[in-house]
C-alpha cells in the first residue's frame, strides 16, 4: 500500500494560496482603515476584516508548508525557481506567523505607533507573499 | 555577623523580585504580544526548518514514494545504458550522483515516466536544454529508467 506520489503537489497546490491571498487581503484591509477617519465606523469594520484575515492567513500557512516540505522530501532551499520560492518562503512564514500572533493578542487596542509599524510588516510579508507564489508559479510552468 | 549577611541577602533577593515585578509591569500588552509574536515566528520558522531532516527520510520509504512507481520495465543494461547517457549530458547540471548543482536534485523525483521523458525531450526555456535531437525515444526510456533509479 502507498500513497499517491502526486498528493503532495496537489496539497500544497490546495493549501498555498490562502495564506498567499489572506495576507494580502490583510494588507489591503488594514491598509485602507489607515486612510479612513478614525471616527468612521468603516475603520473598525475594516480592522475587523484585517484582523481575521490575518489570524486566519497566519493558521493557513502551516499546512502549506508542511505540504510543501513533503513535496520537495525536505528540501528547504533547492536550485533556481525552487530557491527563489523559498528564499521568500522562509521569511514570509516567521513574519507571517508573528504578524498574526501579534495582532491575536493585541487585537483593537493597538496604539496608533504600534499599528503603523505592524502595518510597514504587513506590507513587507505581502511583498514577500507575492514573490513566493510568483516563483512557486514559475516552478510548476517550467517544470 | 552571619545574621546581618543573611539580611542583607534576603533583602537584595527581595528588591530583584521586585525589580523583575516592576519590568514585567512595565511592559504593555503590546510589547508583551511583540515578544510572544517574534518567539513564535522563530519557533515556527525554526520547527519547519528542523522538520526538513525526519521528513526527508520517510520521504523515501515506499509508502511515501507510491513504491516502484515507474512503468518500464527495468533491466541492468538498461540502467546501465541510462547512466551512461547521464554521465554524458545530465551530469554537469544534475550533478554526478544526481544530488544536484546547477540543476535541481533528481533523487525521488515525484513525477510521472512521461513527465521526465517530456522534461528531456523539449527542456525548459533558458533553464535546460532540450535533448530532442540527440536521444531517440529508447535512449530516453533509458535515461528515465536511470533517472527513476535514483533514491
Amino acid at each position: 500500500m502507498s500513497i499517491d506520489p502526486t498528493l503532495w503537489p496537489k496539497l500544497h497546490g490546495a493549501s498555498t494560496h490562502f495564506p498567499v491571498a489572506l495576507a494580502m487581503a490583510a494588507a489591503l484591509f488594514d491598509g485602507l482603515s489607515a486612510l479612513v477617519p478614525a471616527s468612521s465606523p468603516r475603520r473598525a469594520q475594516l480592522r475587523a476584516a484585517g484582523y481575521f484575515t490575518i489570524i486566519l492567513g497566519a493558521l493557513g500557512t502551516f499546512p502549506a508548508v508542511l505540504s510543501g516540505l513533503f513535496m520537495t522530501k525536505g528540501r528547504v532551499l533547492g536550485h533556481d525557481a525552487e530557491l527563489f520560492h523559498h528564499l521568500f518562503v522562509w521569511p514570509a512564514f516567521a513574519l507571517l506567523v508573528g504578524l498574526g500572533a501579534w495582532r491575536a493578542m493585541v487585537g483593537d487596542k493597538a496604539s496608533p505607533r504600534g499599528f503603523a509599524i505592524y502595518l510597514a510588516v504587513l506590507f513587507l510579508t505581502a511583498g514577500l507573499m507575492a514573490g513566493a507564489g510568483y516563483w512557486g508559479g514559475e516552478l510548476i510552468l517550467n517544470s | 555577623m552571619n545574621l546581618s549577611l543573611e539580611r542583607k541577602s534576603l533583602a537584595g533577593e527581595s528588591s530583584r523580585n521586585g525589580n523583575s515585578e516592576t519590568v514585567r509591569a512595565k511592559l504593555s500588552p503590546e510589547k508583551r504580544a511583540l515578544l510572544w509574536a517574534l518567539l513564535l515566528g522563530a519557533v515556527s520558522l525554526g520547527g519547519a526548518l528542523l522538520m526538513a531532516s525526519p521528513i526527508q527520510k520517510i520521504s523515501s520509504w515506499a509508502f511515501f514514494t507510491g513504491g516502484s512507481s515507474s512503468e518500464i520495465a527495468v533491466s541492468p543494461q538498461l540502467l546501465a545504458q541510462g547512466a551512461g547517457f547521464f554521465a554524458q549530458s545530465c551530469g554537469d547540471c544534475h550533478g554526478d550522483d544526481g544530488h544536484g548543482d546547477e540543476g535541481p536534485d533528481l533523487h525521488n523525483l515525484a513525477i510521472s515516466d512521461a513527465r521526465i521523458a517530456s522534461q528531456i525531450k523539449n527542456g525548459t526555456k533558458g533553464e535546460m536544454p532540450s535533448f530532442a535531437k540527440k536521444y531517440h525515444d529508447p535512449e530516453i526510456t533509458a535515461l528515465v529508467a536511470y533517472v527513476r533509479s535514483l533514491r
